[in-house]
Formats: structure tokens, sequence, C-alpha cells
């Protein structure tokens, strides 16, 4: 009686508790609504393998904040892009496609769709005769990657309209972000999803070959029926699992405030859990990978640990229940290092050698974007540098923090290379083609695209550093993010954010490095010493008695003008910094001392990478021949080796 | 001390061939020395270029303490610098080493047929008198080396493919594993079939390349196991020796660039070293496999001597000195 009484009711409250709090898509100590929700999806789908399609229904609940009537709606269907005369597929072909290589050669298996096969609007009956494809940034006629619907009467700002639509996916072989491979699949972008009213007007791009994403904020609950022995990962979290007898199984996931859904399933995924414990309470980490590179799952786990206590301690909380990595398999590595809200892909080899630290960076990278993408949620088609450049700014401060400024990227047999010295090495190429700030979609080329969106914001912020310092800058972050979170900011947002938290008004700086595409390069133009009394015939030179004129000349080659410092050293051993603010073309330092100058070298801590030669930014006077014998060394093996296999031929 | 031949078949085929190497060792020395000028002379432009690049820097310090990848970049991305475009200064070199290899190998067969010392005219009127006739097996074995090259191209699609129908990574890896080690194998063949040829052309003075190298390809196939076995010993120690250089390597401080240098120079002279040491081996073996081939034949053609019945003259009819002849009737 007493059980039946006290103890059984707490029981089942307990087991209620314990359901409820394992089916909450948040960090325990972190409580909803946390964006202004503007849409709810409800999708039920059943996934093919053998056709690599999904038959789904789609209950679409918008609610109209725009503060104005609407009766337009645009949505996007991205996996048309996969077809041969779409803009996606045309820009890649021609200007090289965004992680995909196959373009140059049209195959059936790129072959990708999604069809609407009809859609409703609840109290407005069937309008699938009013859906009409639209190309706004081209004007292609064939592309279909965006279309749009006109309802019989507007909806009135506050209200709610619901779309019923019935579509079909079918999967790509893996390409950009999604498809199959074998028996494992990512599904992305694989439902028809509304665009999003910016700046008082619908913002809805077609499916560009360089650019990503932008799409609302809201609530995601999502059924997927697939055949029972398939291991599933997804956006959010898992809330239901159920046997359908059939030898198949309906899975359920529930997600809010992200803005997007995505998710894989592969019977040979193995599961790995583990947790963080980061300020808002545990995360569960859920890595979904393979037998075979069971030699990188505790290299997942491990930088996903330390990156996310960085991210915590340093920009702010992850406030959803988990995080689910997925590895790819081999072949479908354009699967690999994709992100989505709560759900990221990575990408490792069998092979992968520790000091190699791509499946570190991939992970951190992805990651990061939770925040840069996930919750400050920049649209990407427009300003790619908001999440993918400043990701990859966190990403260098992240991965420098673990493996060390220099070995950030790879460190593996003597041979080291920093991650923030990679990203250069993307941007300095394309240094004079685009310009941050330029739409995203309309850059050159995927080169030029990858090396400013990326390289170029990452090298801008590292050598803002040298101006604010690194603190200021990484609290201008903090300050960003948790301003920003669960928005849609603009880089006038970002900009103006780093300005007040700065106390500065750096527009000269923004004006070169995200308006303009001035290129960056100073150098030490001359250096030498001359003894005063030079013109006595008669005198002879004494080390520390002698009076010397030492001259440096320092030049500013390039059209950016940043004030550098530059350290000027002395055979007695004395040193000295001059710091010039680089707005003449170039400047002059006479000095009169016992001691001839030893070397000049300007920005002696190496903070600005945005210099585009670091060969010139130094002058010794004593001539450096070590660094031309190692590499003539190898370079003469090299030639040895070459010529002793030729001999081997004849 | 017993007197050491080409043909001592105490000694195993492959102690033998590197004792003929170690005895005739100033080829090895020679080669090697052409090996290296051969190699600074292909360094030489991209090592000025470096030169001019890095004299006054700063920069350089990050290639010497350690290895910086993006310095390395920088270098090869500049202009000014463009390491790169002086790669063609080293093939260029590499191939006249080629070249030269080509031209005394028939010095080098020659020396080690004869297992003396020629003289430096008589080493290269050997070359010279065997030049065209390499020229020729060489022209000859593009034939079949091309083929293993059709071949790797194969391996590497057969492995990309089947690897891509499984899940587990590694099987891909395993099919071109297991594809290249039969093209090691193949090219091994085709090497020795062709040294076989020259190990004939000088041993046999044989004149005719076409004869000679199918000679030569039947000889190799039918002591296959023999052969193919002493050179893959050879190249194992190679491999071997290269893989040790390398584990010394990682132990050497990156400052330390003049006991790299001395280490990378050794790894030349034991690859070089190897290469010859196959020669020779196979230079043996074709001595010896004559000799057996000339004793077989004797056997098989000349009676053995304890057989052998002497001849006994046959009875001939006792002539006078001087015929008889009927003398003409005295009236005659």
């Amino acid at each position: 009686m007493q059980f039946q009484r006290f103890v059984l009711p707490f029981a089942v409250w307990l087991f209620c508790s314990a359901s409820l709090a394992a089916q909450s898509p948040f960090a325990p100590k972190v409580l909803g609504p946390l964006s202004q929700r503007v849409v709810a999806y409800e999708i039920d789908a059943k996934y093919d393998p053998a056709q690599h399609t999904v038959d789904a229904t789609e209950m679409l609940t918008y609610r109209n904040l725009t503060g104005k009537p609407l009766d337009r709606f645009p949505f996007h269907l991205y996996l048309n892009a996969f077809q041969p005369k779409s803009t996606w597929v045309r820009e890649a072909h021609r200007d090289g496609g965004f992680r995909s290589s196959r373009v140059a050669e049209w195959d059936d298996n790129d072959f990708g769709s999604n069809e609407v096969t009809s859609l409703e609007v609840v109290g407005m009956g069937d309008l699938t005769k009013q859906m009409k494809f639209i190309s706004p940034d081209d004007g292609n006629p064939d592309d279909k990657t965006v279309f749009e619907v006109r309802l019989p009467h507007p909806i009135a700002s506050g209200q709610d309209v619901q779309f019923k639509i019935t579509f079909r996916a079918k999967f790509p072989e893996v390409v950009a972000r999604t498809g199959y491979k074998r028996r494992f699949l990512l599904a992305g972008q694989w439902f028809p999803k509304v665009g999003v009213w910016w700046h008082a007007a619908w913002n809805c791009h077609q499916f560009h070959a360089m650019t990503e994403f932008f799409a609302d904020f809201g609530t995601y609950d999502v059924k997927i029926t697939l055949p029972k022995d398939y291991v599933i990962g997804a956006t959010g979290v898992q809330t239901s699992d159920s046997d359908n007898g059939n030898g198949t199984k309906t899975v359920a996931f529930h997600a809010e405030d992200v803005h997007d859904f995505a998710w894989t399933a592969d019977p040979n995924f193995k599961v790995i859990e583990s947790q963080f414990d980061g300020s808002v309470g545990p995360v569960k980490i859920r890595l979904l990978s393979y037998t075979s590179h069971k030699s990188s799952w505790q290299r997942y786990v491990d930088v996903l640990k330390g990156t996310m206590q960085r991210f915590d301690q340093w920009y702010g909380p992850y406030p959803y229940a988990q995080i689910t990595v997925v590895d790819p398999p081999h072949g479908g590595e354009e699967a690999g290092g994709m992100e989505y809200p709560t759900f990221i892909t990575a990408g490792t080899d069998w092979f992968a050698f520790k000091g190699n630290h791509e499946t570190e960076l991939v992970t951190e990278h992805e990651f990061g974007h939770q925040y840069w993408y996930g919750m400050v949620a920049t649209n990407e088609f427009e300003n790619g540098w908001l999440d993918e450049g400043i990701n990859s700014y966190s990403e260098v401060k992240v991965l420098d923090s673990m493996y060390g400024r220099n070995a950030s990227s790879v460190n593996l047999l003597g041979v080291q290379e920093g991650d923030g010295s990679v990203l250069r090495s993307y941007y300095l190429p394309v240094a004079e083609t685009d310009s941050l700030s330029r739409p995203s979609y309309t850059d050159m080329s995927e080169r030029s695209y990858a090396g400013v969106t990326y390289g170029k914001t990452a090298t801008m912020l590292i050598s803002l550093e040298a101006i604010v310092g690194e603190r200021t800058l990484r609290n201008a972050l903090h300050t960003y993010f948790m301003k920003y979170r669960f928005t849609h900011p603009t880089q006038e947002d970002f900009l103006r954010t780093v300005n007040e938290v700065a106390g500065r008004d750096l527009k000269w700086y923004w004006d070169q490095a995200v308006y303009g595409t001035q290129v960056f390069d100073y150098v030490v133009l001359r250096a030498d010493s001359t003894p005063t009394n030079w013109y006595e015939k008669d005198a002879t030179e004494k080390p520390g008695e002698t009076m010397y004129e030492t001259q440096v000349i320092l030049q500013r080659k390039g059209d950016f003008i940043f004030p550098v410092e530059t350290e000027i050293k002395f055979d007695n051993g004395e040193s000295t910094r001059e710091r010039w603010d680089g707005r003449d073309r170039w400047v002059r330092y006479v000095y009169h001392k016992q001691a001839q100058v030893r070397s000049v070298e300007l920005d002696p801590d190496h903070r600005i990478t945005l210099d585009s030669n670091y060969l010139n930014n130094s002058y010794v006077t004593k001539p450096q021949r070590e660094a031309t014998k190692k590499i003539a060394t190898y370079w003469m093996f090299l030639t040895q080796l070459l010529a002793h296999f030729l001999s081997w031929l004849v | 001390m017993t007197e050491e031949t080409v043909a001592n078949a105490k000694q195993g085929l492959v102690a033998a061939g590197a004792s003929l190497v170690w005895r005739r060792r100033s080829i090895l020395w020679w080669v090697f020395a052409v090996n290296a000028v051969l190699g600074a002379m292909g360094t030489l432009p991209a090592a000025l270029q470096l030169n001019r690049a890095l004299h006054h820097t700063l920069a350089g310090e990050q290639l010497v303490s350690g290895f910086d990848l993006g310095m390395f970049y920088e270098l090869q991305r500049l202009p000014e610098v463009n390491l790169f475009r002086f790669t063609t200064s080293s093939y260029v070199f590499a191939f006249l080493f080629a070249l030269f290899m080509l031209f005394v190998s028939g010095g080098i067969f020659e020396v080690y047929c004869q297992d003396r010392r020629l003289d430096t005219g008589d080493f290269f009127t050997a070359s010279g008198a065997f030049l065209w006739r390499f020229v020729r097996l060489t022209l000859f074995s593009l034939v079949p080396f091309a083929l293993i090259r059709e071949a790797y191209f194969h391996v590497e699609k057969a492995s990309d493919y089947l690897g891509d129908k499984v899940p587990a990574d590694q099987v891909g890896f395993g099919i071109w594993l297991v594809g290249m080690i039969i093209i090691v194998l193949l090219a091994l063949f085709v090497r020795l079939w062709f040294d076989i040829a020259k190990v004939r052309a000088v041993a046999e003075k044989e004149r005719r390349m076409w004869p000679n190298m199918w000679m030569a390809c039947v000889i190799t196939v039918r002591q296959l196991r023999t052969l193919l076995w002493m050179y893959l010993c050879i190249s194992l120690v190679a491999w071997i020796s290269l893989l040790v250089a390398f584990l010394i390597w990682t132990k050497i401080p990156p400052t330390a660039i003049w006991a790299t240098f001395v280490l990378l120079e050794l790894v030349m002279l034991v690859q070089l070293g190897a290469r010859l040491w196959q020669t020779a081996s196979a230079t043996v073996w074709y001595k010896r496999h004559a000799e057996m081939v000339s004793a077989d034949s004797v056997h098989y053609t000349t009676p053995h001597p304890q057989e052998v019945i002497k001849a006994q003259p046959e009875p001939q009819p006792q002539l006078s000195l001087y015929p008889e002849t009927e003398l003409p009737p005295a009236d005659a």
C-alpha cells in the first residue's frame, strides 16, 4: 500500500522526468526558446536504400513575423542542383566546384532531385499548380533549385500559415555535402525549405557552386523510416525508435532553435559515445564511425572536447544536449567536413598519421560552425566570410593552443606548419581577386572563394591582433556571439562589435581588409653602417670605438597601409624598436653608434600574417647560408635518386 | 689465400656478386662520384637562386631549426624565387647520368666478366664497343617497361574500383599493395632479363641483339627462381638500408646539415652499390651457368676417356715403297 501510494508514483515521475530530460534538445541548464522561431517543420520520411530516395510529407508552419502581409513564399529545392543544366553544375564546371572534383564529366550517379508532388496550404487548398521555378540570381531557366508559390490571399503579420508538402528526394552519389556511398547516406539539404525574410525582402538564392546556405530558426520533428539494420544519426536528439515489424524501423528526432536538419545512416556505423561537461551542463558526444577508422576514434573525441572547452571559455556556452559527429566512409569524402546544427561531418583515414592534424582540424572546424553558422546564423550565400572566415580564425586559435603555433597543422618528422600559415597560403595567390564584402556566390572562382573566405578572413583577423591585441579580439568575438546568437547578423554588425569592444574606430582597417583588395607588402630596403670619419684617409675601423652612421630604410611596396614595428639590432648587442605608421611610401631611420647594424626586422613578433612576402621583411648584414645548404642537400639527394632510378631503367 | 674468380662455385651467388663489386670497387667509387657531381650540377641553379633569396634575410631560420612548410611554400611561390622552375636542371642532369651509365655499362660488364682491372683506355674501349648493342637492348626494354607502366595504371584503377565496393578502407590499399608487389617483381624480371642479355653480349661477344635478347629471355625464364631471388635479395638489402637510413635521419637534429648530407650520400652509395651488385651477381651467375652448360655439352658429345677404345691401326696391305709396275716387255 505504501509502495503503491508513494513509491510507485515517485518512480513513474522519475521515469517520466528522465525520459523528458533525455528528449530535451538542450543541455540541462538551458531552457528554450532561444530564438525567434519562425518555422516549425514536421517531416515524415521513408528511405529506400536501393533507390537512394526519400519519400516524405512535410508540414511546415511558418509564422509571419515580418510585420507585413505575405502572399508569396519561395522555397529551396537544393537537390535539384545536381542536374546537368543547373546553375550549380554550370558554375562548378566553369569555375571549379567547391568540394566537387567530378563536375568535369557528367555521370548519371551525380543526378539528384527534389520533386514536389503536391503542395497544399491549409485552409487554401491544393496549390501545386501555383508552384513556379524562379532564378533570382542568374535567370537560368533550367535551374530548379528555387520555386515560389503565390497564395490566394496574404498571410497577415503575426499569423501562421501551414504548408503540407509531399516530395521525393533522390540523392546523388555523394557530392558537395550530400548523397550516398555504398550503404552510407548523408541526407543534407534534402527537403523543401522556405527562404528567409531578411531586410524587408525574401532572401532565397539559387544553389551556387561556391556558397552554402541560409535559413530561419525553428523547430524540427522528423520521423525517418528505414531498414532496421541501419544505424542512424541526425540533428537534435532521438526521441523514439520503433520496430515496424516489416524489416523497417521508424526513428524520431526533435530539435529546437536550429535552422536546418540533416541525418545520416549506414548499417556499418559503429557508435562511440562520450560526454563534454560544459558550463551549462553535460553535452553528449555521439560519434558515428567505422571499425576501419578505429585508430581515429579517440582523436575525434579528444579534439572535440578540447574545442568545446575552449569555445565554452572564450565565446560562450554550447546550449544543446548533443553533438553528433559523422565520420564518412572512404570514397565518401565529399560528405566530410560539413556542418549542420548539432550535427557535423568530419573525415579521417585508416592510416592517418598522428603528426598530421587534418582529422583534428576538420573536426575542430566543423564544431566551430555550431557557433559561427549554427547559432550566429549569418547569410552564407552573401557573407561567407562571417561563418567560414571567422570560424577559420577560431580554428587557428584553438589548434594553436592545443598543438603549438608552428605545428598546429602538421608536425611530422621535423616538418612543421601552423594552421595560420596554411590559411595564409590559401589567401596570398588570390589577394587581388575578390574582397570579403563581395557577395560570396559571385566570387571569381572556387580558388578565390576559398582563399578569400577562409584564408583572408583568418589572416586579416590574426593581423588585427597586432593592433587591438589577441585578448581584445577574443572579447569582441565573445560579445558578438552573445549578442547575435540565434539571429542573422550582417557584416556591419560584426565590424561594429569589434570597433565597440576595441574602443576605437577601425574603419581604416576594414576599408582595406574587408571592403578592399589592397595588398600588404612592407620591405626592409636598406640597412648599412658607415664610419662617420669615412673621409679620413688613414682612419682604421676599431670595433667598439669607431663611430658609425647607420641608415635603415623601410618601404611600403603594397597599397595596404598599416602601422608596423621594426627591430634594429647592432653588433654590440644593443637593439631598438621603431614604429612606423606606414602612411608614406618609405621611411628612413638614422643612428649614430659605436656599433654597426647587424639585422633589421619588420614585424619582429611575426603577427602581421597579411604581409605577402616574408622574405623581404628582414635584412641581415652577415650572410645566411644554412637554409640554402639544407634545401640544397635534399635537392641534390632527390636529383641523385632520380638519376639512379633512370639509370636503373637502362 | 685462395684465388677468387667470378665462377668460384664455393660462394653463393649473392655473396660472390658482392665480393666482385668489392674487388672491383673502383667502379663503384667512379659511379658514385659521377652521380654526386651530376646531382650537384643539377642542384646548382636552385641553390644559387636560394642563396640569392635567403642570403640576407632572417626568414630562412625557420627552415634551419626544423622545416617550416609555410616558409618553403613562400620560397617557391614568390616569382623572384619560384624554386620549382629549377627542377628542369635536375631532370637534365639525372638524364645525363642515365646516359653515362648506359655508356659505361659495356666497360663495367667487361670488368666483371674478366674479373680483372682494365686500364682506362681498355675500359672505355669496351664501353664504346658495346654501346650500340646496349642502346638497342635499352630500346627493346622500353616495350616491357611500358607494359609494366600500363599494368601499374591498371592496378591503380582496380584498387580504386574494387576498394570502392567495400566499406573497409584497407581493402583498396591491400589490392594496391599486392598489385605493386607484382609490379615490382615484374620490373625486376625485366631488369634481370636485359642484364642477362648484356652479360651474354659481353661474355659471348654477341653482336646480334635481337636473338640475344630472346636467348636471354629463355635463360631467365628457365632459371627464374634462382635469378629473381638473387635480385630480390639484393633489392631487399637496398630497401632495408633505406629504411635504416630513414630511422637514423629522424634522430639527426634539424640543424645538423653536414650529418644529413653525409647520411644521404651514404644512402646513394648503397643504392648505387646495390645496382652494381645486381650486375655483378648476374655476371657471376652467367659465368657459372656457361661453364656448367659447357661441361654438360662435353659430357654428352665426347665419350668418357676411360671408355675410349684405343684405335687400332687397321691392317694395311704391304706396299713396296714403289708400287710395282709391270715392266714392259723387253722387246716392246
